[in-house]
This record gives C-alpha cells, sequence and structure tokens, in this order.
C-alpha cells in the first residue's frame, strides 16, 4: 500500500512540490464559485490555498475538500481515500 | 532510596537503567547524561554524590519528558485524525499507518492504534 508521497522523504533542494493550478484571481472567491477540480494529488498545499475547495480526484470520482490551516505543508491526496473499505457481499446464486 | 526527578529508586539499582524509566528517556539520552555529569556507565544509584542527583534532576526537568511528551504525541495523532487524512484515519482503524503490508503480522498497530489512543 503506497498511501502518499508525503510520508517518503522528499530532497530539500527541490523544494516543496508546487504545482501550477488554476487559483482564483480573487481572494477569497466569490459564493458559488465551483471547486477546483484537479488529479495532482502529490502537490503541496500552500499557504495561499487556505480557505479554496477542492475537487480533488480519488481515481473514480472527484472528492470535494475545504483546505484549512493545519493542512498546510501537506499533500492534497492526503485528504482524499483511494480505496474502499472491504465489506463483505453475499451472493445468491451459489 | 534516592529521589530523582520525584521518583524514588533503590540504591543497587543501575543508574542507566533508572534514568532510562522516564518515558523520553531512552539508551542514547541516559549515556549522554552520565557522559555529561561524568558517571561512569555502570554507576549504582546509591554511588551517586549528592550534587551530581541535583545536577540529574535539573537536567531532566528541563527536558520534555513523561506526562508532557506523551500529551505531545497524542496532540500528534489526534491533528492528524481531526483533519481527515489517511494517516488519522489509519490511527482511528487501528491500523498500521506507514504503509506496511496488512495481510499478516498487524498485532501491534491492532493492540496500540485505536480512537482513543493510551501511550
Amino acid at each position: 500500500m503506497f498511501p502518499t508521497r508525503a510520508l517518503l522523504g522528499r530532497s530539500v533542494w527541490k523544494g516543496p512540490n508546487i504545482v501550477p493550478l488554476p487559483l482564483p484571481r480573487t481572494l477569497p472567491p466569490p459564493p458559488n464559485t465551483p471547486p477546483i477540480r484537479t488529479q495532482k494529488r502529490a502537490a503541496t498545499i500552500l499557504p495561499n490555498f487556505v480557505g479554496l475547495r477542492f475537487a480533488i480526484h480519488n481515481g473514480k470520482t472527484y472528492v470535494e475538500v475545504q483546505i484549512t490551516e493545519e493542512m498546510v505543508g501537506r499533500k492534497l491526496g492526503e485528504y482524499v481515500a483511494t480505496r474502499k473499505r472491504f465489506t463483505y457481499k453475499q451472493s445468491k446464486n451459489k | 532510596m534516592v529521589f530523582i526527578l520525584g521518583v524514588n529508586f533503590p540504591e543497587r539499582n543501575l543508574l542507566k537503567k533508572s534514568l532510562e524509566s522516564f518515558f523520553g528517556v531512552g539508551g542514547n539520552t541516559s549515556s549522554r547524561l552520565l557522559a555529561r555529569f561524568n558517571i561512569h556507565p555502570t554507576c549504582r544509584v546509591g554511588e551517586l554524590a549528592n550534587k551530581q542527583v541535583l545536577d540529574l534532576t535539573a537536567v531532566l526537568s528541563d527536558m520534555k519528558i513523561e506526562n508532557d511528551l506523551r500529551r505531545e504525541v497524542l496532540n500528534d495523532i489526534k491533528r492528524l485524525k481531526e483533519t481527515g487524512t489517511y494517516r488519522g484515519r489509519r490511527h482511528a482503524l487501528g491500523l498500521p499507518v506507514r504503509g506496511q503490508r496488512t495481510r499478516t503480522q498487524i498485532k501491534t498497530p491492532v493492540r496500540l492504534n485505536r480512537m482513543e489512543r493510551r501511550l
């Protein structure tokens, strides 16, 4: 299982993984702005993301996440699970 | 009996082992402490001079050990849970946190990782 790159060390000379994302021009963004859709789960959450809404890909659908101050420095993908919990499904025809 | 940081140690105990009985003081820290106050590694608690006991207590009380350290660790885990990270979820589910396989041998996280984690 390989949850997220944040658990592994990253070379200091690379700096944080800054991904060009379509951030809104005005801060705070006006209400009813759609969340920022992205598949870049490895993107580091920067301080200017705080308060924005992201729709992060979980491999199948986009899950909305509101960025708070405590999330800065972590990765977007850490807040969206990629796996479903195992549930036993009873099959009728054996 | 000798008091170090409010804990009573029998005189025949090894000083190094006695120091390691504090949560947050391991082999490395305790040998550094002994070296700092010129105490030989096989010293017993009873052989300490009064001044050395006071020095050790002073240094230990400045360090983040015992309940302060426990609280810090628990708060870190709690923060992971509250922000909804993958790691926090694994802590709450009682599963390994750092990407280990879960097919076999996950006794330690099953025992330790709880919703209300204790150290």
